[in-house]
């Protein structure tokens, strides 16, 4: 190479100035946010719907204006619902790319991998979807979930238990990855700790043809109630399959998830009737602003929007006040200021405390639903109802 | 008979009837498989994927030509065989065929046109769920058996009895096929030793293009059978990928009828384990099945098979 001579050397300074400065010119007019989520895989619709529902809030507040004049966006990538390739996006978001703060995940098994990595790193990551109850036990400084734990998804389905049904037994099936496990654990403890025999509880490998085998078991058990913890699909065929196999129960209730879905009632059909489910959020729920995203989702994106977009939606937002508070745009600050959040979104009240073995934890009420004609009406709590629920639900067979 | 009594043998009879239809699935799904690795002694690791296509293929002609999946097997047959062969003789043959390449590769091969089948299926279809939603998707045949004072239920699907059935026929066919036809003994002749076969005349190369557009037909048609029982998004293929290579070792290598007992103790395996041991554990039954085979049995269950 020849001597480089003043204007080459004057012209790399600039360069090399001005690539240094850009990211900090950037973060004045924009402030980016890393999220990994499953946009591949077998949760890759949730993952894409959460992406949407990311992006149409983040659309919102920046017609806005932002917050407080800067441009809030989202750098979503691929993790494909595989906890190594979450720690790996995350640990290049912080790394390389330098975002002071995460969001995202769907799949408690990510979220919490992902959680681990915030830690450890010192930045900020709030959980928006995943419900492993481990996440907000760890005693983490740095971690905050703005959704129900898992443990307390089926609070609204105890309280109906109590209030009216008082099933004496119940067999519980689940997914046997951190969601399903955590879920139906507090379901376990609740069944064994209020006289409910348990007569069997079993987890599952999602993705499973036939189910019948297992569900003929449960039908020889005769459970009053039939407690179910899966994902999308599972959820539909246990349900086909229970109906074809005539299994019979007071009550078919999910915890959350699959059996909420509007592509549950897609791929069940009539099998979903009377079906009831943990839920945490519905769109006639009376918070502010929720029946307006599920009509402005339906009306960009020609679908009906999960809780799961919910709780992105409500994400943004929580994002979008956080920064208009924060002293600075570093991950203590960022930390801080979400930790003194208060404040109320589509999906609910939104403010993180410390009780029983949680910290950083949002607390909410959880909702049950039921299946009645096909729409998924919330039954109990009766203030937030929009429908008297139908209990106890009539043999298969007997049904029109 | 006590009540309890009845109830057990009603949990076994169900059990059992689930073992053996799912296993005629998952035979078909093996058999396109083992007559892969019979003929060309490769793995084919894309088989999941070629039986996602067919599922697709099968959705397509359902919504939107109103075609029964069952009908749709005219259908997806020839399209899934074309795919095959060409995916033999213009991807893998010519890999084969390069000296510097180890002959292990070709199984990395497969396991890259399984990740743009199915990379290109995502493109295409996006990662919703289908379903095949045909009116008798829970058609269910009840059987009530009358003895010792108590009432024996046991339910049938109809969709995985038809499937079942067909499944059946279609493992006959390519017995008779294989058995009885000049293309079915050169492709036997193929399988037993190429290069003796080429010296008596037989068109290998060609003899592989039809190989693989066989098995990927097969396992398409199981795909075509699944449908109206399961649903579908492009990730589907891999965990049947894995049940096919268990059933092809099980039945050993190019062993037909093998493929299909294989498929049968596969299906009980899981059904059995799931209910009676631990449903967790339902695919680790399958898998330590094929470990003992592999140690005790390396030529398959039938002893016929190559190890």
């Amino acid at each position: 190479m020849t001597k480089p001579r003043p204007m080459q050397l004057a012209t790399l300074a600039l360069l090399a100035a001005g690539l240094a400065a850009s990211p900090l010119l950037a973060q004045g007019k924009t402030f980016t946010v890393g999220v990994p989520l499953p946009l591949t895989g077998e949760h890759a619709k949730f993952g894409e719907m959460k992406k949407q529902a990311y992006q149409m809030a983040a659309d919102e507040i920046n017609a806005k204006g932002g917050a407080k004049g800067t441009k809030l966006v989202f750098d979503i990538q691929d993790s494909g619902g595989k906890p190594d390739t979450a720690m790996a996006i995350v640990e290049k978001f912080i790394t390389i790319n330098k975002y002071p703060i995460v969001v995202g995940e769907y799949t408690s098994q990510c979220s919490f991998a992902v959680a681990g990595v915030a830690e450890k790193y010192k930045v900020p990551y709030l959980v928006d979807t995943g419900a492993t109850d481990k996440i907000t036990q760890q005693g983490w400084k740095y971690v905050f979930r703005l959704n129900s734990p898992a443990g307390l998804y089926a609070k609204g389905v105890f309280s109906f238990f109590e209030e009216v049904a008082k099933p004496k037994s119940v067999a519980i099936l689940y997914e046997n990855t951190d969601f399903g496990t955590s879920t139906s654990k507090s379901m376990k403890d609740y069944a064994e700790s209020h006289g409910m025999e348990v007569v069997l509880s079993e987890g599952y490998q999602s993705g499973a043809v036939d189910f019948k085998p297992i569900l003929q078991k449960v039908k020889s058990l005769r459970p009053d109630i039939v407690y179910m913890v899966s994902y999308l699909m599972d959820a539909s065929l246990l349900m086909r399959q229970s109906k074809e196999l005539d299994l019979n129960a007071q009550a078919f209730i999910g915890g959350a998830a699959g059996h909420t879905l509007p592509e549950f009632l897609e791929n069940a059909g009539d099998a979903t009737e009377l079906c009831m489910a943990a839920t945490l959020w519905t769109p006639q729920v009376k918070y502010p602003g929720a029946g307006a995203f599920d009509a402005n989702f339906k009306k960009q994106f020609k679908k009906a929007p999960s809780y799961h977009a919910a709780e992105a939606y409500a994400t943004a937002f929580v994002l979008a006040d956080v920064l208009s508070r924060a002293k600075s745009t570093s991950p203590d600050d960022l930390r801080d200021a979400l930790a003194a959040t208060d404040m109320m979104t589509a999906f609910g009240p939104v403010k993180f405390q410390a009780w029983d073995k949680f910290t950083n934890q949002n607390r909410m009420e959880t909702l049950v639903g039921q299946w009645q004609k096909g729409k998924f009406e919330t039954v109990w709590p009766k203030t937030l109802a929009s429908a008297p629920y139908l209990y106890p639900a009539p043999r298969w067979r007997d049904r029109k | 008979m006590t009540p309890h009594t009845a109830g057990q043998i009603e949990l076994l009879g169900q059990v059992l009837i689930s073992g053996v239809l799912l296993g005629g699935l998952y035979a078909l799904i093996g058999l396109g498989m083992s007559l892969i690795m019979g003929v060309m002694k490769i793995i084919n690791l894309a088989h999941g994927e070629l039986m996602m296509v067919g599922m697709y293929v099968t959705f397509w002609a359902f919504t939107l030509g109103k075609i029964d999946p069952y009908v749709s097997l005219l259908i997806v047959i020839p399209v899934l065989f074309v795919l095959g062969a060409m995916l033999q003789k213009w991807l893998i043959a010519p890999v084969m065929e390069a000296e510097s390449i180890l002959p292990e590769n070709q199984v990395l091969l497969t396991v890259g046109i399984g990740l743009v089948l199915s990379n290109l299926a995502l493109l295409a279809f996006s990662a919703d769920y289908r379903s095949v939603p045909v009116s008798y998707a829970s058609k269910t045949i009840y059987w009530d058996v009358k003895t010792g004072g108590q009432t024996i239920s046991l339910s049938f699907s109809f969709a995985m009895l038809v499937a079942f059935g067909i499944a059946l026929v279609l493992g006959a066919v390519l017995f008779l096929f294989l058995g009885y036809t000049d293309l079915g003994r050169m492709i036997r002749a193929t399988s037993q030793d190429a290069r003796a076969a080429s010296l008596m005349g037989v068109n290998t190369k060609r003899i592989t293009y039809i190989t693989f557009g066989l098995g990927s037909a097969l396992v398409g048609a199981a795909g075509a059978l699944l449908a109206p029982v399961y649903y579908l998004f492009p990730q589907i293929g891999g965990p049947f990928t894995l049940k096919a290579f268990i059933i092809t070792v099980l039945g050993g290598m190019g062993n037909i009828p093998g493929a299909v007992l294989g498929g049968g103790v596969l299906g009980l395996a899981e059904s059995l384990g799931s209910v009676y041991i631990s449903l967790g554990y339902k695919d680790a039954f399958g898998f330590i099945i094929f470990v003992l085979v592999l140690i005790f049995l390396p030529k398959g269950l039938l002893g016929k098979g190559r190890a």
